[in-house]
């Protein structure tokens, strides 16, 4: 049981972490970022190219596959999406462009991955950064440390955006043109460094969140398509507008979807497993059916007031 | 006669089979993206159920009809035997094989175009990136559920399938690429009559001005659903076709890249909401992806990487450049044709 909460917990906070980088590009530029994919693609290998090279734990190299992803993600703003934008076109457009920009770069992540074959004879094709974890032992059993390591580096995550959008100016100025742009650009608040920041934090948070979960699960080139829509869902689920809100329908997402097999595997049978890949699907088609404002449409304040009324 | 080289036939034989599939395809979702505009990003849900229809439904059919096994025994290991009885005795009855041709388009196009009617409850209720992603989730879902679920088509082993152009014998290559050729054709002659008809003028209404449309009497609801049957019934045909041409069914091979995203790249290129646009994008890509996949060994880069990755890169740059520099394509929209007035009058004279 406690390996499955610790598998359920590292997976999860790398979806949240993810879901936050969807969140933040869309609700600042209005793009939903399928680049995204291929951004998280290359955070798995970079981790698995600098682990192969310079040895020592993978957990080193998380950091580098966020700075990468970063450096994706510049590109990509001031390559595509900043004319884009300037032009103004509308969403479908926004997002094709992201789409051809992460086949782009996916051709790239193959041609890596045949380079580092034929040139260092280092098979990348699929691999497992799993086994170079550390072992946490407990009571006599001992447990891979992503479940500890992932959760902790979302719960930074989080209190380093906090500190980050309530106490810098750049960060009022960042939520100032979430909530209202054209507002926040008459207030003379510069859109295009913002744009420019919600890249680079976004994609940093993208390598950052495949950084974690090659420590999850095995690493191959398409991991980040196969996965998209997981990320998706999770900010979607969110709310898509509030960034807190996506870190907890990643999470979310990630236990529902962990959890939530093993559950129907122990009353339906275990033949549900292979389905997994559909519930995040599923729940996402759900929230934009019946409730497509996601939690943010939950009324927190409402629900403490009633508690607090119950309780007095 | 002409004697032509063997590897330059395979060359235009590839190429137009590629081109005859994309058309069909990409004329289903110009119908939908460039007349009606919905993002459809669920393309290959259609494409996908049209070859299900064939691998799991048309194959048990005729099992059923010759009297072999149809139920899970088809989609098992005895697959290949039945799958080669049936074709053996197909090689020897062209009448059977040309029924079971045209039963195949029929029962493709119509599950097609009610799958199509479903998704018009979700186009109907969410916009723009929403309704984007929900229906890319529906083709990944059908994806999910047709490569786990064995009783379908075989899940992940997949399904041999019956071959109606085996009578041809060894001209069964030219025949099946010129069926589907023709079959392209047709669809280009449907589909550019249906949007010079007022059905495609209110489409483009609707499209431009929601509340203009409604006003002028045009019910949006129903021209929705509509547009979505048709080109669900055209993809599903799509589908169905290639999957007669390639034998053998995997969910796995209907992957959101090859059968929504790549045709989304030949339609920007060829200009979105222009019939013959998309038929020079199309033409367009697949040279360009052929040439790559049988040259490969004449680039001097691939002895290092493969061809593949040299063909997203070209794909992804094209949408890239397509979209920053001439979002119209090559062959931008046309204002509609209609009839001149001298014909009109004429017209109304006669009633």
């Amino acid at each position: 049981m406690l390996d499955l909460i610790a598998k359920t917990l590292a997976y999860s906070s790398g979806i949240a972490i993810g879901a936050a980088s969807i969140t933040l590009i869309y609700s600042t530029t209005r793009t939903f970022n399928f680049a995204h994919a291929t951004m998280v693609t290359w955070g798995f290998y970079i981790v698995f190219a600098m682990q192969s090279f310079l040895k020592g734990s993978p957990y080193y190299y998380i950091l580098f596959a966020g700075l990468f992803s970063a450096f994706l993600g510049v590109i990509l703003y001031l390559g595509v999406n900043r004319p884009l934008i300037k032009a103004g076109v509308g969403e479908i457009t926004l997002m094709m462009s992201t789409l051809g920009v992460d086949l782009i770069y996916f051709g790239f992540l193959g041609a890596y991955i045949d380079y580092l074959l034929t040139q260092y004879q280092i098979y990348a094709t699929q691999f497992y950064l799993e086994l170079y974890d550390f072992i946490i032992p407990v009571g006599g059993a001992g447990y891979r440390g992503i479940g500890l390591v992932a959760p902790l580096v979302m719960i930074t995550v989080i209190i380093l955006l906090h500190l980050f959008l309530t106490r810098t100016r750049i960060g009022i100025a960042m939520r100032a043109s979430i909530e209202n742009p054209s507002l926040a650009g008459l207030l003379g608040i510069n859109t295009d460094v913002i744009y420019l920041l919600a890249w680079v934090i976004g994609g940093f948070l993208a390598g950052l969140s495949g950084g974690l979960l090659s420590l999850t699960m095995a690493g191959y080139d398409k991991v980040g398509m196969d996965y998209i829509v997981t990320f998706f869902t999770g900010s979607i689920v969110g709310g898509l507008y509030s960034i807190f809100g996506s870190l907890l329908g990643g999470l979310l997402i990630g236990m529902g979807e962990y959890i939530g097999t093993y559950l129907l595997s122990l009353y339906v049978g275990t033949w549900i497993t292979t389905y997994r890949p559909a519930i995040p699907l599923a729940i996402m088609v759900a929230t934009l059916l019946l409730k497509p404002e996601g939690l943010a449409a939950i009324n927190w304040s409402r629900i403490y007031s009633s508690i607090k009324s119950l309780l007095r | 006669m002409l004697e032509i080289p063997q590897e330059l036939l395979v060359l235009i034989l590839q190429i137009t089979l590629n081109f005859g599939i994309g058309v069909i395809v990409t004329l289903s979702l110009n119908l939908e993206v460039g007349y009606l505009g919905i993002p459809q990003f669920g393309r290959v849900l259609t494409v996908l159920i049209g070859a299900v229809i064939v691998g799991g439904v048309i194959g048990r059919i005729v099992a059923l009809y010759l009297g072999y096994p149809a139920g899970l025994e088809y989609v098992g290991y005895e697959n290949f035997k039945i799958v080669s009885a049936i074709n053996s005795v197909l090689a020897a009855n062209p009448f059977l094989s040309i029924s079971i041709l045209i039963l195949t388009l029929v029962l493709a196009g119509l599950v097609g175009g009610v799958v199509g009617y479903l998704t018009a409850y979700p186009a109907l209720r969410l916009k723009e990136a929403y309704l984007g992603i929900t229906l890319l989730a529906f083709g990944d879902i059908a994806q999910i559920i047709c490569w786990n679920y064995e009783p379908i088509a075989g899940g992940t082993v997949g399904v041999n399938i019956i071959d109606p152009f085996r009578f041809t014998g060894e001209y069964r290559i030219y025949i099946a690429i010129g069926f589907i050729l023709f079959m392209a054709l047709l669809i280009y002659i449907y589909i550019e009559r249906l949007t010079n008809s007022p059905f495609g003028r209110a489409l483009r209404a609707s499209r431009d001005s929601e509340t203009a449309s409604r006003v002028y009497g045009k019910d949006i609801v129903r021209l929705r659903a509509q547009t979505l049957i048709i080109g669900g019934a055209i993809s599903a045909i799509g589908g169905a076709l290639w999957a007669l041409y390639s034998l053998s069914f995997k969910a796995i091979t209907y992957t959101r890249l090859l059968w929504t995203f790549y045709p989304w790249a030949y339609m920007m290129l060829g200009g979105t909401g222009n019939n013959l646009g998309i038929v020079l994008g199309v033409f367009l890509f697949s040279t360009l992806r052929t040439l790559i996949i049988m040259y490969k060994d004449y680039i001097p880069i691939t002895q290092y990487i493969q061809p593949a990755r040299l063909e997203y890169i070209l794909v992804g740059l094209t949408i890239v450049l397509v979209v920053l520099l001439r979002p119209q394509g090559i062959l931008p929209e046309k204002p509609v044709r209609t009839l001149p007035k001298k014909r009109i009058e004429r017209l109304i004279k006669r009633s």
